[in-house]
């Protein structure tokens, strides 16, 4: 276990020291799947999904901040919507104009949330979400989590009825409009999925945020066994048509992915547990501090037994480097401080 | 960077300065623009002119999703009407759209006033930070004379 802590403390300072680079290429690989994924299940309009623009739309969203990536991947699914079909560019229009104007509007900077859902989705891991979203987030990701999942059923339902959208005549414009409109707001499959994932992030989140024993296991296993129990229940009743493997494989995954972030962003040693009471004019305190696992990255010295350089300047050369690299750290933690990672990290904790 | 706190023969970099400069240029490239903005206003007036806006926003969206709900449920409620149906159904609308814009309205009110009072408190640490700058100049200045 302790060489996973090391490993741990080591990616942290690969992360702390090149994070720039880090945080760029998973932008770019997160725009390259997204892009790939729409344009591979309703690239309609064949410019645009061209593999040059694919790799060319990641590229240019990588340099810029992640809404930019959000608007480019609505944007993309209206043009495909809109060759294939106008009625069903503007409902989806009106829908995604909908998400902005109740949510996005106050918090633009969280809408990649809503990529992350729908790729989950995409990808058949639904129920890896609320349990990531319950873990690292607040019960107000439950919108985000939503409009994700409406926005790829809306892009799923064009997917299998493509074919019928693109004979409708002229005439058959407004039946097409109102059939659209009411396959995506009356899906029993779609509400469903929508419901169980609302109803997993709150209970994880609920259970992550108590003060009990090992709260992050006990989170993400309660979390997607009320996903699953949910879902599973609602296909019965609803007759909602979704797999069962794909719900009880997802829920093991989100089960493991939860158990990888509590290793990366809690891990705390219950069996140091102190319990504490003390109180003042105005309360009594009862305190439960549970001490964090801290590893220390062993460093690695390199002896030169027989070196050419001269001596004076092997004696001198690792002491500069010390300073400077304490200076670096420094310079680094009041950095990261002002650019909040402290906070960020805090908050997961 | 590389010879920050450490004399290079004449040059000498103080590295508190630096420190300093790099947080205030942190902090104007992040949030810079848009806390001059929201500090223009008066708390009470920032606050409430978005909780306006945002209402007029709610109105623009409550009609765009009841023109999705005709769409997709207008036949069926259509069909059959009776006046007292009818007045159920105004009531319903009438009701949901009030109800959305008393959550929104407090809702904004609060955020935006919570925006108000963050942007104002870094505000006031930036603007802390360049007077320390500044004494910072004004004593090399007196060092120098």
């Amino acid at each position: 276990m302790s060489t996973l802590f090391v490993w741990r403390e080591k990616l942290r300072e690969i992360y702390a020291k090149h994070s720039t680079y880090i945080l760029k290429a998973l932008q770019l690989i997160l725009g390259l799947v997204l892009f790939g994924l729409i344009n591979v299940n309703i690239g309609f309009m064949e410019m645009a999904s061209s593999v040059f623009c694919t790799v060319g739309l990641a590229v240019i969203c990588t340099f810029f901040p992640m809404i930019v990536m959000v608007t480019a991947a609505a944007v993309l699914i209206l043009v495909h919507f809109y060759s294939l079909s106008l009625p069903i560019a503007a409902v989806s229009l009106v829908i995604f104009l909908v998400m902005y104007i109740f949510y996005f509007r106050f918090t633009p900077k969280k809408a990649w949330l809503v990529l992350l859902a729908a790729l989950a989705f995409g990808l058949k891991i639904p129920l890896v979400i609320p349990v990531v979203f319950g873990l690292m987030g607040t019960p107000v990701w439950i919108v985000p989590a939503s409009c994700g999942v409406i926005a790829f059923y809306m892009v799923d339902f064009v997917k299998d009825s493509a074919a019928a959208f693109r004979s409708a005549d002229a005439e058959g414009l407004f039946d097409s409009l109102m059939s659209f409109t009411r396959q995506v707001l009356t899906s029993k499959e779609m509400w469903l999925m929508v419901v169980t994932v609302v109803l997993g992030i709150l209970v994880v989140n609920l259970i992550r945020t108590r003060a009990v024993d090992h709260a992050w296991k006990i989170a993400s296993a309660a979390g997607a066994a009320v996903c699953v129990i949910a879902s599973a229940a609602g296909n019965i009743a609803l007759d909602a048509g979704i797999s069962y493997a794909e719900i009880v494989v997802s829920a093991i995954l989100g089960i493991a992915v939860g158990l990888v972030l509590e290793f990366l962003f809690f891990s705390v040693d219950y069996s140091r547990t102190e319990n504490i009471q003390f109180e003042d004019d105005e309360y009594y305190y009862y305190v439960k501090a549970v001490p964090k696992v801290g590893v220390s990255v062993p460093e690695k010295e390199v002896k030169h037994i027989t070196g050419n350089k001269p001596r004076e300047k092997q004696d001198t050369a690792p002491e500069e480097t010390g300073n400077t690299n304490t200076e670096e750290i420094l310079l680094t933690r009041s950095l990261s401080k002002e650019l909040g990672l402290d906070q960020e990290k805090g908050k997961t904790e | 960077m590389q010879y920050i706190g450490r004399t290079c023969k004449s040059v000498m970099i103080d590295k508190r300065k630096v420190r300093l400069m790099t947080r205030a240029s942190i902090y104007e490239k992040k949030y810079g623009e848009e806390d001059i903005k929201i500090t223009g206003y008066y708390q009470k007036d920032y606050s409430s002119i978005n909780t306006w806006i945002t209402l007029i926003w709610v109105t623009a969206g409550y009609l765009l999703l009841a023109l999705l709900l005709v769409l997709a449920v207008g036949v069926d409620l259509v069909e059959g009407i009776t006046i007292a149906r009818l007045l159920l159904i105004a009531a319903a609308v009438l009701v949901s759209y009030l109800s959305l814009l008393i959550i929104y309205g407090i809702g904004a009110g609060s955020f935006y006033r919570k925006k108000h009072i963050r942007a104002k408190q870094r505000m006031k640490k930036y603007m802390r930070d360049l007077s320390r700058l500044e004494k910072m100049s004004q004593k090399k200045e007196i060092h120098r004379s």
